[in-house]
């Protein structure tokens, strides 16, 4: 209502219709140039003794590039960060300005406020971050491993049930691990946008039509799609593959052509183009979430 | 006293048989084991290796792809072109005329690369790319390769991956040619979880469940 409300308005006006991304940016929260002007201006951030392994240099450094380039976010190879990661592409999104003020607070206190969520993350995560290996271009982002493993410590589901404490390497097992109910919660919590979430960690979505579902969402709001990503990229030649969903993607084209789907998302520091078939697609989803911005009287 | 020793003759003779069949099954299991595999498997098949190795280390410089077998029988190829705004996936049969015009309207050295996917084919090669790694904040690049040999798909041996890394430089190890982080710092270091074997100074090998 408020969107048609808002294109009519700017019709009026006589000027031509905004698209949607013309749209989306007058009601982002933040804008990339604000979040970009507020770091430029910080130049005496001391070294944490609270997050070790963190020098403020590269600190400040990651900020800029994530704040620059949001699609470059990469939540590393063989973690399970691909949840926190596509909240964070969402964050970062909406309210870039936002996101460098809660991880300076972070940095420089060790714990933060946003909205009502309170972060305070553990000593062994903050010993740990800045000393993540091995997980790609995630081992030169400090910024990065000391969000995600403030959100993984922070949000908790039935996965994260029997591995709650953090150990080292435990940012590739069920410590990390982000269930449907969990990442559509941590949306609603960090995110201003309203979230209507159809499907479930074992159970696909009914829906109908998922391909007419998901573009007529993507007209007017962003979706984020939880799919097993087991047999989108298969790493074995296992026949039998465990039906369950592994790895959310924020979904940025969908389009039809001859009984086939063209999927563009984006995950892990890029954006991908998949073609798949409608089957293929009802298959591999489980959840698909959809978001559309708040307005202020919602908040 | 003869059908005693008749009866005796035969206890011996299946004691014996048992044996020769235990050390038959033993054989069998051992000689297609993933530990005598991981040995030999890269020194028969040198030549191949690195020719594959090198076809694709000059060709993803040009422009970068990963090429993946994702069927058992190795018909179904999945390519990944990489471009500077997005990655392309697209799924073919390996005979299939769809797969040199894709890669004709990238650009990219169709004949070549499908002579790479044929080698890939012949020797069971299952996933090609270039892995990012980093070292004291610099980037790295190496060649990731894994192969689905044949005596690994036997009925007694694991369902594994013979999986090669080939460094641009050399490597460090430790004293049991496990390969290691850096030379001060003896951290055993991981690729895609897994920790690797010497071949050489600049190959490594490791046997895993996934092939990437």
């Amino acid at each position: 209502m408020f969107l048609t409300c808002l294109l009519f308005w700017q019709v009026s006006l006589g000027n031509t219709p905004p698209s949607k991304k013309q749209i989306i940016d007058t009601l982002k929260t933040s804008t990339q140039q604000q979040a970009l002007a507020f770091l430029n201006e910080i130049n005496d951030l001391q070294p944490s003794k609270i997050w070790p392994n963190i020098k403020p240099a590269k600190f400040l450094q990651n900020l800029k590039t994530t704040i620059y380039n949001p699609i470059s976010i990469y939540p590393g190879n063989g973690t399970n960060f691909c949840g926190y990661g596509a909240i964070t592409y969402l964050f970062l999104l909406d309210d870039p300005l936002g996101y460098t003020k809660l991880l300076l607070q972070l940095y420089r206190e060790g714990k933060a406020v946003f909205g009502a969520t309170r972060f305070d993350p553990s000593q062994a995560v903050k010993k740990q971050a800045g000393l993540l290996r091995y997980k790609g271009i995630l081992d030169i982002r400090p910024a990065e491993q000391m969000w995600y493993l403030t959100l993984a410590d922070h949000f908790k589901g039935y996965l994260n049930f029997f591995n709650g404490k953090y150990d080292p390497d435990d940012e590739d097992k069920f410590w990390a691990s982000v269930n449907y109910a969990k990442f559509n919660r941590m949306v609603r919590k960090l995110l201003r946008y309203n979230v209507k979430a159809r499907g479930a960690d074992l159970i696909r979505p009914r829906v109908g039509d998922q391909y007419k579902y998901i573009s007529e969402r993507m007209k007017t709001g962003t979706v984020v799609l939880f799919i097993n990503n087991r047999i989108v990229h298969k790493k074995n030649h296992v026949r039998i593959k465990l039906g369950v969903p592994t790895h959310f993607i924020v979904a940025e084209k969908i389009s039809l052509e001859n009984d086939l789907i063209t999927l563009v998302y984006w995950d892990y520091g890029a954006k991908t183009q998949l073609q798949l078939s409608p089957a293929f697609i009802k298959r591999i989803i489980f959840g698909i979430t959809y978001c559309t911005k708040k307005k202020i009287a919602d908040e | 006293m003869e059908l005693l020793i008749v009866q005796k003759r035969k206890s011996q003779m299946n004691k014996l048989t048992l044996a020769l069949l235990f050390f038959c099954i033993m054989n069998i299991i051992s000689s297609c084991s993933p530990k005598n595999i991981s040995t030999s498997y890269y020194y028969q098949h040198e030549k191949v290796l690195d020719k594959i190795e090198e076809s694709y280390k000059s060709l993803s410089q040009q422009s970068p792809f990963t090429v993946a077998f994702t069927d058992k029988k190795f018909n179904t190829v999945s390519l990944e072109i990489i471009t500077d705004t997005l990655s392309y996936i697209y799924e073919f049969d390996v005979n299939e005329s769809r797969l040199t015009d894709t890669l004709n309207r990238f650009r990219l050295n169709a004949p070549k690369i499908i002579e790479l996917i044929r080698q890939m084919q012949s020797i069971r090669c299952t996933w090609i790319n270039n892995y990012n790694y980093y070292v004291d904040e610099k980037k790295n690049s190496l060649i990731f390769m894994s192969i689905k040999p044949v005596a690994l798909n036997s009925l007694f041996s694991y369902k594994k991956f013979y999986t090669l890394t080939y460094f641009p430089q050399p490597q460090y190890f430790d004293s049991e040619g496990r390969l290691l982080d850096k030379r001060k710092i003896r951290r055993l270091r991981k690729i895609n979880g897994e920790i690797f074997k010497r071949i050489n100074n600049k190959v490594c090998y490791t046997i895993s469940g996934n092939f990437r």
